[in-house]
């Protein structure tokens, strides 16, 4: 079952002589439970490509369509919405809100939705993350590594349709790294998540079912 | 060791303040609003001992340092090249008119040099001075309407004068004339010197000096280096050329000097009581306080947000001096664009607030407005300091950054919490809540700012609310008092030369609407009481020392008893006026009766209406004599010998008693307090009230003292308009109270507080929205990376200015519920203040500006964090999120 479709996707920044194709027209099909790694060189437009399967920015041509809805028909209220229940974010640093404690910046997505926390979920997706202890903590008390999986955290407690994550590693040190990225992977797995990495580290590209790469914002090879 | 690179330094502060337009921008207005405080506050207290100072000299008749009375041409000639006489003018003495219709003016004929009308404010507004060898003569248009002449240049007019006691009439042609001042006791009329040396001539006194000293003399205003020390120089002048002003008698070198006390008794600090200091002192202290709030604010604010820059400068080798400096450079540099403007809008709000204030104080002239640089040289000090005092701890921060630390700093890491412990989740007010925790000194400071106002605000209601109109009028019991104009104003005492006359009463008493009302006569003839040596001693004891005290008790009439004679003051009062005194013991009833002889002794009480128990000698039911006195008769206290009373000597003491006389013996009914409205209006001796029956009898005259009645309510305005006709018109030399004057009075005096605590909340309040605003907007700001998290995790643009409204109201509402919880808290200290400080000060409790201003400022907290976040958001969520410190 594909749950995520792009169909001639461009976004191009300026104008004229300036213009920046920064998405030349990219077609990419993710389907559900898949673990997906997009691998591109800085100024590849893959973070633009992330952006644009988010929701965050609208593109300038083509369609993205998240489990059947096409998502820029949505008036920005509603994209917003939307992307709060279909999907989830890690950021490359963490962008946790600073006055709020793990638990709270968990659950977070799902109280703006106004809804309240699957329990039983919420808890099983902090045991497996490891963050049982750390509940109360503000961020600034937190390592990187920890930071990180309160973001993942933060990302599967809405239960959405598809995980996007922007470098999730490129703050940490090699360890961690690893064991983020193992944490993310069996949590997908244990909660049938699909995820949608971008990295330009190889390394970290191979956890991955599935590699695209990008370049000068076409994708290359599958 | 000493490097030179104060320059790099000072390049680097312009640059990075240049990065920081938002923040100048609010620096300046909060520097300007702050130095605008101070000059309006020391443009008002300037003006006001400008104007004092201005009133004094109308009162002196003029302006100049001071005065060489009665020189000779010679004398005139030799002292006025003194090196320490700046300018000065002549004056010669002519005569004055005392016939009708001068006879209640003070009229002067002279000649004054062109310098010296200046000075006594002698400018003709039309025409000019006279000239030399003509017949004209200015004047001003209070002499051209006695004289019943047109104020039109050529008309001519005659004066019949007093020239040294010879009657002389001259006609003169109008040359010019200015405007009557009513403040300037004398009225000019100014002839050239050649026809003021022709009169002289007339009269004999040539070039010399008239037999009362002062006609045809030579007098000379000076104008000295400075006021400080007129009479030091003036002193030093006569020295100079072998004169001095100790005393006739030693010698013809005697020269007479006037030094003008409007410089000497005008000075703010002399005659300022401690009330006014404290309030002067308080004003400035929360001028600075406010100034500080917003200025600290700002540059707090901006250093925390600044703080990597400061970080990196430091890693590079900047010393923490050398940030210290780039701080207070460009507080520097602010002040200078900021105070400035400032200085000019708070002149301007001065001028206009002065004029209120000086309406006020009785008898100063309106128009006197300092513009003394005085005020900008200390406002702009004031403002200079408050700036100082407020970067310093901002400059401490940036100082004292450690270059590690500042590279992981946000917002947030001040906050040194690691646990937080709701387990509930997050809601859109308990994250606004938790936002304002980020930096406590910021939100504190902001709402005391803000609070500061809102209190200020209330206090003035508060005060002005207070002033208890009843309690004013408390003494004012008649609506309508009538008397010779002289019984209203202080420093007149009655004689009974200026009694009102049966027909003005008649007419009076005629008046439709007047439903009671009384006459009081007051005393015109001596009388005399006699009190216990003990009491006289208590009487003088203030004044004397023991031996004048001796000395006079010594040689003071006797009676049998040996009690002393002591002067009394009587009123003979109609019944209405006697219902209105305030009865401490016994009754009025006994006065009542016609034919009896009983009196009620006068207690005076203090402005709370206490009566002063030790305030007179007679106790209910005593007997009183009294002495009603015809003639006394002089005699020398050593020998016994009976003196001539035309033709006693200066320079021996005598004595005077009671020659032909009357004792009369009453019984003391009642012991009273008379309303200052209705009393004499002057302290002297002890005082009796009987009723006007007895009184005419026993003293023999019946001197209208006053009229006091009542009138009904549809009727007021009539007679108000009756009597302003009456004292204005056909009998100027009357004049009324009425209780509308007092309670118009009462209104302007509150309207007066009202405005100013009003106008200062006002700017107070500007300074606190400022705060709140560059609050809100440094907030949004240095946020805008996690407001775009937020958006990008799913928060709504509506849920996201959903949080910054709650912070707004947070700020908003906090201010009021901090002001509302102070309000409460000092209102009973507030109230017991005030009320000692005013007598007719009544405390009520109220919140109600507070109130009030609650919606404003709850519009106030939406809509700031709404627009800004509308400036901010113009920008796309990834642009946001992508953006770098």
């Amino acid at each position: 079952m594909t749950i995520l479709q792009t169909r001639n996707l461009k976004k191009i920044y300026g104008a004229g002589e300036n213009a920046v194709h920064a998405l030349a027209g990219v077609n990419l099909q993710v389907e559900k439970g898949e673990f997906v790694a997009v691998v591109g060189t800085s100024g590849s437009g893959k973070s633009t490509l992330l952006h644009m399967l988010g929701g965050l920015d609208r593109p300038t041509n083509g369609t993205v369509t998240v489990d059947g809805k096409d998502i820029f028909s949505l008036k920005d209220e509603e994209l917003t919405i939307f992307r709060r229940r279909k999907i989830g974010f890690v950021f490359q640093n963490y962008n946790l809100v600073p006055v709020l404690n793990v638990y709270e910046n968990i659950v977070l997505p799902i109280q703006l939705d106004g809804n309240s926390p699957d329990a039983a979920y919420v808890e099983s997706i902090i045991e497996t993350l490891g963050l049982k202890s750390k509940l109360q903590n503000l961020p600034n008390n937190l390592s990187g590594g920890q930071q990180q999986r309160v973001a993942i955290a933060r990302a599967l407690a809405a239960k959405p349709a598809i995980i996007l994550a922007d470098e999730p590693t490129g703050n940490l040190d090699s360890k961690t790294s690893q064991d983020v990225l193992g944490l993310l992977k069996i949590t997908s797995q244990k909660f049938v998540q699909t995820i949608v990495m971008i990295t330009h580290n190889e390394e970290i590209a191979q956890l991955a079912d599935r590699i695209v790469r990008i370049e000068d914002g076409l994708i290359v090879a599958r | 060791m000493n490097v030179a690179n104060k320059k790099y330094i000072r390049q680097l502060s312009m640059k990075s303040m240049k990065a920081a337009r938002t923040r100048n921008l609010i620096a300046i207005l909060a520097i300007a609003l702050t130095a605008l405080l101070f000059t309006s506050l020391f443009t008002v207290l300037l003006s006001i001992n400008h104007s004092v100072q201005q009133a004094n000299f109308r009162q002196t008749g003029g302006w100049a340092h001071g005065t060489f009375k009665y020189l000779t041409h010679e004398q005139f000639d030799e002292i006025k090249t003194d090196p320490l006489i700046n300018q000065y003018g002549l004056r010669r003495f002519v005569g004055t008119p005392d016939g009708v219709p001068f006879n209640k003016s003070h009229v002067e004929i002279g000649y004054s040099d062109a310098m010296q009308a200046h000075w006594m404010y002698c400018n003709p507004g039309e025409g000019r001075l006279p000239a030399e060898g003509t017949n004209e003569a200015a004047t001003d248009t209070r002499v051209l309407e006695l004289l019943g002449i047109e104020p039109v240049l050529g008309n001519k007019f005659t004066m019949t004068f007093d020239v040294d006691g010879i009657e002389i009439t001259e006609t003169f042609v109008l040359s010019g004339w200015w405007k009557y001042d009513e403040a300037i006791v004398a009225n000019h009329v100014l002839i050239p010197h050649s026809r003021a040396q022709a009169i002289f001539d007339q009269v004999g006194i040539g070039s010399g000096i008239g037999k009362d000293g002062m006609t045809g003399s030579w007098n000379m205003d000076v104008m000295l280096g400075s006021s400080l020390h007129i009479e030091q120089d003036l002193n030093e002048i006569l020295t100079n050329y072998g004169y001095q002003n100790e005393s006739r008698s030693l010698g013809d070198n005697y020269i007479q000097i006037g030094v003008n006390w409007g410089y000497t008794g005008s000075q703010l600090a002399d005659n300022i009581d401690p009330i006014t200091v404290i309030a002067i002192i308080g004003l400035l202290l929360i001028i600075v306080f406010t100034g500080y709030l917003i200025i600290y604010n700002v540059f707090q604010i901006s250093v925390s947000n600044d703080i990597r820059f400061y970080g990196l400068l430091k890693t590079i080798g900047t010393t923490g001096r050398q940030l210290r400096r780039i701080i207070r450079q460009q507080a520097l540099v602010l002040s200078i664009i900021g105070i400035p403007l400032g200085l000019l809008t708070g002149y301007w709000i001065g001028i206009k607030l002065t004029p209120v204030i000086l309406s006020r104080l009785n008898g100063v002239v309106e128009d006197a407005v300092s513009a003394s640089p005085l005020i900008f040289i200390g406002s702009a000090l004031f403002a200079l300091f408050t700036v100082m005092i407020s970067c310093r701890r901002p400059g401490r921060m940036a100082a004292r950054v450690s270059p590690i630390e500042a590279v992981r700093y946000s917002e947030g890491t001040a906050y040194n919490k690691t646990i937080r412990k709701a387990q509930s989740g997050a809601s859109l007010p308990g994250m606004a809540w938790a936002n304002l925790g980020r930096n406590r000194s910021k939100t504190a400071i902001t709402v005391a700012s803000l609070s500061l106002a809102v209190l200020l605000l209330n206090m003035t209601v508060t005060f002005t609310n207070g002033f208890d109109m009843d309690k004013y009028l408390a003494n004012v019991v008649s609506d309508f008092i009538v008397a010779d104009s002289s019984y209203f104003q202080t420093g007149n005492f009655w004689g009974g030369d200026r009694a009102l006359s049966e027909e003005v009463l008649s007419s009076l008493e005629s008046q439709s609407g007047v439903e009671a009302g009384g006459r009081v006569y007051g005393k015109s003839s001596p009388v005399e009481e006699f009190v216990t040596e003990d009491y006289y001693r208590a009487l003088y004891g203030k004044w004397n020392d023991k031996e004048a005290l001796d000395r006079a008790v010594t040689f003071t009439e006797k009676n049998e008893e040996g009690l002393l004679a002591e002067r009394v003051q009587l009123y003979g009062m109609e019944r209405y006026v006697l219902d209105k005194l305030r009865v401490l013991q016994g009754d009025l009833s006994k006065l009542h009766e016609p034919g009896g002889r009983y009196v009620a002794a006068v207690y005076s009480d203090d402005d709370y209406g206490n009566a002063k128990m030790d305030s007179h000698w007679a106790k209910l039911g005593d007997t009183v004599t009294l002495r009603y006195v015809e003639k006394y008769e002089y005699y020398d206290p050593k020998s016994g010998k009976i003196l001539d009373p035309d033709n006693i000597p200066d320079d021996q003491p005598y004595r005077h008693r009671a020659k032909n006389y009357q004792d009369i013996d009453y019984q003391v009914a009642a012991l009273i307090i008379i309303p200052h409205s209705l009393s004499y209006r002057y302290y002297g001796t002890d005082e009796f009230i009987m009723n006007d029956q007895r009184f005419i009898q026993d003293s023999g005259t019946s001197n209208i003292m006053y009229y006091a009645c009542d009138v009904s309510d549809e009727r007021t305005g009539d007679m108000e308009a009756f009597l302003y006709d009456l004292t204005n018109k056909q009998m100027p030399q009357l004049d009324y109270e009425s209780k509308s004057t007092y309670a118009a009075e009462f209104d302007s005096f509150r309207n007066m507080f009202l405005m100013l605590g009003g106008v200062l909340s006002f700017i107070i309040g500007l300074v606190g929205v400022l705060n709140f605003l560059n609050a809100i907007l440094t907030g949004i700001i240095t946020r805008r990376r996690e407001l775009a998290m937020l958006q990008s995790i799913g928060m709504t643009g509506k849920q996201l200015k959903a949080m910054l409204t709650w912070e707004g109201l947070y700020y908003a509402l906090g201010a009021v519920a901090v002001s509302l919880l102070l309000s409460i808290a000092a209102g009973p200290l507030l109230s017991n203040v005030l009320a000692s400080m005013f007598w007719f000060f009544t405390y009520r409790f109220t919140v109600l500006p507070i109130l009030s201003v609650a919606p404003i400022f709850t519009v106030l907290g939406i809509v700031v964090p709404l627009t800004v976040y509308r400036v901010v958001s113009k920008r796309s969520v990834v642009e946001r999120l992508r953006e770098t410190e």
